[in-house]
This record gives C-alpha cells, structure tokens and sequence, in this order.
C-alpha cells in the first residue's frame, strides 16, 4: 500500500508544473552582478501576468511607497534587486499555489497566504536575532510547503488512516512518512531539485519540521522552521491537522530564541500581514 | 447578519448576528453573552501581555488579552450587558506539540484570561482550550449558542 503511493506521488512530483521560464531568465539577470534593467523589463513585458503580479505587490502598503507606480523601471528604482528578485518569486509561487488543498482542507488563497506569511515572520526573525541567512531565506520561507500540492489529494483519500497513525502526540509529517512512504516537506524539496534551485533551498524545504536530523545546520533551515510553527500558532494556514506539529528544542537553543521574541515576532507578522491585505483580496477576485 | 473577527480583532452583536471567527491556534477566542439583553462579544486575542508591544496595545487593545479582555467587557456594558447575567466562553489557546516553553503561547494566553477573570469575580462558564486543535467559533446572538468546528467536526460549547 504505502509503496504504491510512493509510485504515484513520486509520478505526480515529476509531472508537477516547472517553473515559469521567464521567471529562471529573470532571475539569472538579477543575479548579475551589473544586473541589466532594461533586458529585465524586456522579459517582464513579455510576460503581463507576471509584470501586473509585480506591479500589485509593488503597490501595496507592505512597501508604503508614496505614489502608485506604473512600471518596473521605477519598481527597481525604488525598491532595488533584491526586492524585486523577491516579488517576482512571490508572483511566479501565487501562480501555483493560490488554490484550494484538499487533504489539508486549506481554502483557495490559504497556502498562498500562509507562503508569504513564513517568508515575512523568517525575515523579521533574520533582524530580530541578527542573524546571517543570506539572500534566500524570503524564497525559502515562500516555497516550504509546495509539497502539500501534491501530497493534499492522496491524505485526502487516506485521512482516516492519517489520524489514526497520528493519534495525539505524533507530529503530522511523521503519520504521513508512515501512511504515504513520504511526507510533504521531503515531496517539496523533490520538487525544488525538479527545478534545479539551489542547494540551501532544497534543504530548508526538506528540513523544515525536523531541522535537527539533517546533517547539516543551515541557518535559514532553522529559520523558517521556527517562522512556520508560529504562523500556524496564530492560525495563518492552519489546516485541519492544526497544531499538530513539534517544534524543535535543539533549533530553539541554536538560535537564542526566547519568548519575548516569538511574541514580537508574531505581532509585527501580523501588522505586516495587514499592510498586505489589499494584495492577497486583489488575488482571490482576479 | 455575520460578523467575522480577524486576528487581533473584537465584533459585537444583537439578536440576529452570527459571529465568527476562523482558525485559531495559539489565540484566544472569548464569547461573551447577556441572554437576556440578547447582546454578544466575540474576541480574538493574539498575545498575552501587551507590555511586549505597548504601542501596538494602544492602538489595536484586542491584540492582546490582558487588555483585550476589559475592552470587550466595557463594549457590552454599552450596548446594555449587565455583569451579573454575562455568559462567558472560551476557545482556541492551541499549542504545537512537545513541551518547548517558548511555543506555549496558548498556554500563556489563557492563564492570563482565567486570572483577569478571577480578579473580576467571572465565571468561565464553558471552555474548548489547549492542545494541537485548530479551531473555528460560530456564535449565535440570538440564543447565544456557540459552535466549535474543528478537524472536520462540528460540536457546541
């Protein structure tokens, strides 16, 4: 049983949508060291949905610029590469992951919603401990449950079996390893390697329930362990297995993490969540 | 008509309002009720003490219990609760797995509401709290019924 749902989640993994070809060509650009402005608006033209996307989160009071701006010229300008090689990874992840997930029971928008929730809470907790993750931890945070896109149908078919291995006390990814043969956070690091991201990355994603079994410490693995569990904690993309996730003593001791900060962490995520409402009701009509 | 009370958030209502709230995890969800002026709260707490971030406690109280609690209590003695006949509930208070300190916010918040309410002479009448749940309330002003779903049942309070 639990064989033939690897065969098939592992089918669904290689069949799952690539990224969008403009958006690795965009990204290879900002990447540059003299990042070329002009052929990145050249590609973004070519690709409207994705240019609009940029635009709107450009736009919205997030970034509390002082006028509406129209063009991505001026989207650099003012918010400079980095910025824009985050929206651009935000936009291309909405596309994929703005949809409802069964299994999870996470309604259309939610995933998405809780994406850019851990992506905000693991930078805040990047300037809060000050810390050194590099330039990957926002992307990370985005793409740590992608898994749930291809695991959500089969725990759909299989929910009771998945409580019962669950029970009380048993964290959700290890009930689904035991029913499934493979759990989302391994399925999303699969997929991650599918379109050839860096190696940080795949490790923030495979690791992210269970930091302390990997080999290595990546920081930004820690980080968006850390920044997801509070996310669910304040009901951002909760699903129906709740809380039934077990967060990490040996990564909570390795960061310094103290309660004070999980707690202003979680009121400045969801002050910043505000900021951002205006994107996330603009997606779920578009 | 449905209100809906985001996080860090306070609705109120009179006969023929349902109150919501969606998926709380390590927030506190109060319900409180006077069945015979008919008029309802419903809180949604986020934190337990508002000394961490005073600022935001000053312009948003329903952030944080201990100051989300009397400002609830006050906004129904307007629209003519009386203390006395106050029906009061608690939900959510959630908490992940293990035993780490630094995640029991759930814990934390709804020990801060059981000793606000202690002070004040209240009674919790009911309560849905603690463990890995996430939880959703539908509150009813006209009879005061409150409805608890979660993982995918539905049961009163």
């Amino acid at each position: 049983m639990k064989a033939d749902y690897l065969t098939k989640i592992m089918d669904k993994v290689d069949a799952f949508p690539s990224i969008p070809g403009s958006a690795v060509r965009l990204l290879e650009l900002v990447d540059q060291a003299d990042a070329p402005i002009d052929e990145i608006e050249e590609v973004l033209r070519l690709d409207p949905g994705l240019t609009a996307n940029v635009l709107k989160l450009t736009n919205s009071a997030f970034f509390g610029l002082p006028a509406k701006v129209g063009s991505v010229k001026r989207a650099v300008m003012l918010l400079g590469l980095n910025k824009l090689k985050q929206l651009i990874m935000a936009s291309c992840v909405n596309a994929v992951m703005d949809k409802d997930i069964p299994g999870y029971d996470l309604p259309a928008g939610e995933l998405w919603r809780h994406s850019i929730a851990v992506s905000v809470a693991a930078e805040g907790l990047v300037r809060e401990l000050n810390l050194d993750s590099g330039d990957d931890i926002f992307t990370a945070a985005l793409l740590h449950d992608v898994g749930k896109l291809v695991l959500g149908q089969f725990i759909d078919e299989d929910y009771a079996a998945l409580a019962a291995a669950a029970g009380n006390s048993v964290s959700f990814e290890i009930a689904e390893k035991e029913v499934l043969g493979t759990d989302h956070a391994e399925v999303g690091a699969r997929i991650l390697e599918h379109w050839a991201l860096p190696d940080a990355l795949v490790h923030a994603v495979r690791w992210h329930h269970n930091p302390e079994n990997a080999e290595e410490v990546h920081p930004s693995t820690d980080i968006v362990h850390v920044a997801n569990m509070l996310c669910l904690m304040l009901g951002i993309g909760v699903g129906r297995e709740g809380l039934q996730y077990q967060p990490s003593p040996v990564v909570t001791r390795r960061l310094g993490l103290k309660p004070f900060h999980l707690e202003k962490l979680a009121s400045q995520t969801i002050q910043t969540m505000g900021d951002l409402a205006d994107v996330f009701i603009n997606s779920e009509t578009a | 008509m449905r209100h809906v009370a985001v996080v860090a958030d306070m609705k109120l209502g009179q006969k023929g309002d349902i109150l919501v709230t969606h998926a709380l995890g390590s927030c506190l969800g109060l319900m409180v009720y006077d069945p015979q002026a008919q008029v309802g709260g419903l809180l949604h707490a986020m934190l337990p003490m508002s000394k961490i971030n005073p600022e935001k406690a000053a312009a948003n109280p329903y952030m944080f219990v201990d100051t989300g609690v009397p400002n609830l209590f006050k906004e129904i003695y307007k629209l003519g609760g009386d203390k006395k006949r106050l029906v009061v509930k608690a939900a959510g208070c959630g908490q992940p797995l293990g035993k780490n300190e630094i995640f029991k916010i759930g814990e934390r918040n709804f020990t801060v509401l059981k000793k606000l309410l202690w002070k004040n002479n209240v009674l919790l009448e009911a309560s849905d709290v603690g463990g890995p749940s996430g939880r959703t309330v539908h509150f009813d002003i006209s009879t005061g019924e409150v409805q608890i779903s979660s993982n995918g049942a539905v049961n009163p309070l």
